[in-house]
């Protein structure tokens, strides 16, 4: 451009030019990461979670990036419900994230849509390590032979327990404890002013190992593993325990999310996941332990080793970039340091050792994730755990409708009948069945 | 056209005062055509950024919705023809049903209250008092406000369990309803009271329809000894009706799409986009769940249409009956 500050036809074009350019540049940014002169890589990587999970990640991306000094990753994240709507959307329009966070319940659905990325490819080629994984957990994202997903943290279903309440009301739950123990037990605690559940009839993580303690399954390889009858009875359960006031009242708890009613005090336990008491340790102000799932003939418990996975995109331009990354959150030492317990117990063994709990700085947490490693070898020794089967395409609306519809039911919105026909035509309809 | 375009172009070039514009009919010269056409061209140049927002942003997105209306479309697979199928499937949907009652009740109690609110306010307003100009900013600041979605965050806090409205409500009625948005009967009224809350931009349509009524029929009325009531109804109601006309109208087509406020106050309880047990699933809430969470598109398209022609039909009736109530004035003063 003329220094005098006339502004003539040709700069004009030029400037017109270069903007172009940059609009062009910035497009290609946007459309799934590139690759740049000097050979230097994109990866895009989102997940969900909370601020916390967040700080965390970043340290671990600090340290990925120093030992792939060509590999930059740009990062992305919002609460889970937030984090699919977006997803499915980027997914929809060709562009999703090169690598990201990934669930049991999206795997099929997503493989249906030609969105996941067979990780065996990279595996063969030796970007990616399949060995040094515990309980034979690298076959957990694998589908119809297909390698979607490689765990990064194992979690379980448990009973998350408000310590002091419970040892107050004289209650110790152990392994095998029935669902008659159970339910005297939240008779104990609500004699101490406190109701004893949030609300577990609404749980699908909950109902699924309940079917499975009867041989049963919540999902099957492409439907319901369970009819009218089964959910009929488990609601009618459910809504007694709310009118009899042992289990929390469903307004208060939805008022106060997304904090959870343990943490606020409302109820003195909650079946969750094992690595869920990490937030409420956060969340909370009391000390917050774990209590095994009852269970019905005194021993199966029906519960499986869940886990978050990181998967890739099909899409991605670069996946031998994606397995390397993924190859390092799963085995690098240092990266276990940092996560801890967020995500679950790490799955590599690599990774296992080098945490160690008793190492954190902060007492309370230290003794969480004391009591969620011992829980998990607990389940190990009992050997009640089963394996999982990859959720149906359409998983996910099933599991939203449970959640919606047992609350209206507990609202008293909804019969049980009603409540249980309007779950299976929603959930068939999402099905596809 | 011509005339218009002559009539537009004068007063753009009044420095070279022209012949007067051709009659019609006749032939331009040739030069003044190609002028002619350059000033279209120009034209149209100008308006090619709102045409172009228009056609890539509103029409075509439209003509494919209503396309996707037919089909079963989940945003990644090649939508599949069904016809009427995600009609049938609608009315059919008790929980369709559901939004649908939501929203008229919605429509119907929000709407009257805060046309109501807004002229009661503009009456006040219209006095000749000190400070009204302040008066009138004030009022009309929370409508300015009210979309943003912040608004809606403040507002679940304040009808949640054991806030100000639940606390008051406790100690003043003896009511414990244990919090609006936690209670699948309450949430809609909080949701009401937010919309009456933001009357300010009808209330200042109302002001300057006041503002139009001649002062020499309230004088006449107050010699024949008409009161303040009668003075309003049989004055300032008929006055004012066609301002009344349009804002029950605008308030209306407006109210059906409420979106932003259900979904925030009703948003993260349990787990559901649209309130406890649904008690905020106005339309086109449930139309986002069907689409962005159910990725049911075809479905959701559907349900747009079906609400673009139901806002119609309800146009068409208030447009209809304006016949009997709406007073337009002749030209006879």
């Amino acid at each position: 451009m003329p220094m005098n500050g006339e502004v003539d036809r040709r700069g004009l074009l030029k400037l017109a030019g270069g903007s172009l350019a940059a609009l062009g540049l910035t497009a290609a940014g946007c459309g799934g990461g590139s690759g740049s002169g000097d050979g230097t890589v994109t990866i895009r990587y989102a997940w969900w979670g909370s601020d916390d999970r967040a700080k965390r990640i970043n340290r671990t991306i600090e340290l990925f990036e120093k030992k792939y000094p060509k590999i930059k990753v740009q990062t992305d994240f919002q609460p889970y419900l937030d984090f699919w709507k977006k997803f499915n959307t980027q997914a929809s329009g060709g562009n999703p994230p090169d690598v990201f966070q990934n669930a049991i319940g999206f795997l099929r659905k997503y493989d249906q849509r030609s969105v996941l990325l067979d990780l065996n490819a990279q595996a063969e080629a030796g970007n990616l390590r399949l060995d040094g994984f515990r309980a034979g957990l690298e076959k957990f994202g694998e589908v119809d032979g297909k390698l979607l997903g490689v765990p990064v943290g194992s979690n379980s279903m448990a009973l998350v327990i408000d310590k002091p309440v419970y040892e107050k009301a004289g209650v110790t739950p152990e392994m095998g404890w029935t669902w008659d123990d159970f339910h005297e037990a939240m008779k104990k605690i609500r004699g101490q002013g406190r109701v004893g559940d949030s609300g577990l009839y609404g749980v699908m993580y909950l109902y699924d190992p309940y079917l499975r303690q009867q041989g049963k399954a919540f999902f099957t390889k492409d439907g319901l593993g369970f009819d009218e009858a089964d959910l009929k009875e488990w609601w009618t359960k459910g809504y007694a325990g709310v009118k009899s006031g042992i289990y929390a009242d469903p307004k208060k708890v939805a008022q106060i999310k997304p904090k959870s009613a343990v943490a606020a005090e409302i109820a003195a336990s909650e079946f969750t996941w094992d690595n869920f008491t990490v937030r409420y340790t956060a969340e909370g102000k009391s000390e917050y332990g774990l209590a095994p799932l009852p269970t019905t003939d005194g021993k199966k418990t029906g519960q499986y080793l869940g886990s978050l996975m990181l998967s890739g995109s099909k899409r991605t331009q670069h996946p031998k970039e994606v397995a390397q990354f993924i190859d390092f959150m799963v085995h690098d030492p240092e990266v276990a340091k940092i996560m801890g317990y967020d995500r679950g117990v790490p799955t590599t063994t690599a990774q296992y050792e080098a945490y160690k709990p008793a190492e954190e700085k902060d007492k309370v947490i230290a003794s969480v994730n004391k009591e969620i490693a011992a829980y998990e070898e607990k389940l190990v020794e009992a050997g009640v755990l089963e394996t999982i089967t990859p959720h149906p395409a359409g998983a996910d609306v099933c599991e939203a409708a449970f959640l919606r519809i047992a609350e209206e039911l507990a609202l008293g919105e909804r019969s049980v009948d009603e409540a249980v026909k309007q779950f299976f035509t929603e959930c068939k309809t999402a099905l596809g069945s | 056209m011509g005339g218009t375009m002559a009539s537009l172009r004068t007063p753009a070039a009044p420095a070279a005062p022209e012949k007067p514009a051709p009659p019609r009919g006749t032939r331009l010269p040739a030069a003044a055509r190609r002028r002619r056409r350059g000033e279209n061209v120009a034209g149209f140049l100008f308006m090619s950024p709102w045409l172009a927002g228009f056609l890539l942003l509103t029409a075509g997105p439209m003509i494919a919705s209503l396309y996707f209306a037919f089909t079963d479309y989940n945003l990644f697979d090649a939508p599949r023809w069904i016809g009427l199928d995600n009609f049938t499937e609608m009315f059919g949907d008790p929980r369709w049903r559901k939004s649908v009652e939501v929203t008229l009740w919605y429509v119907v109690v929000g709407t009257p209250l805060k046309l109501a609110a807004a002229l009661g306010v503009a009456l006040l307003l219209n006095q000749k008092r000190r400070g009204q100009a302040f008066y009138r900013a004030a009022f009309y600041a929370p409508s300015l406000i009210g979309a943003s979605v912040s608004i809606a965050v403040v507002w679940k806090a304040i009808f949640s369990d054991d806030a100000i409205v639940d606390r008051t409500q406790r100690a003043v009625f003896g009511m414990d309803v244990g919090g609006w948005t936690g209670d699948p009967q309450w949430i809609i009224y909080s949701l009401i009271a937010l919309t009456v809350w933001q009357f300010g931009a009808p209330m200042v349509i109302f002001l300057a329809g006041l503002k139009q009524v001649p002062r020499e029929l309230y004088e006449a009325a107050e010699v024949d000894g008409a009161g303040t009531w009668r003075r309003f109804w049989n004055i300032t109601l008929p006055m004012i009706s066609p301002v009344l006309f349009f804002n029950v109208l605008l308030e209306t087509i407006h109210s059906f799409q409420i979106f932003a406020s259900a979904y925030i106050v009703g948003g993260g309880a349990g787990g559901n986009a649209c309130g406890p047990a649904d008690g905020s699933l106005v339309y086109t809430c449930y139309l986002y769940v069907q689409g962005f969470e159910n990725s049911r598109m075809g479905l959701a398209s559907a349900m747009a249409w079906m609400l673009l022609l139901a806002v119609a039909l309800v146009t068409a009736v208030l447009f209809w009956s304006q016949k009997r109530w709406v007073h337009y004035e002749e030209a006879s003063r």
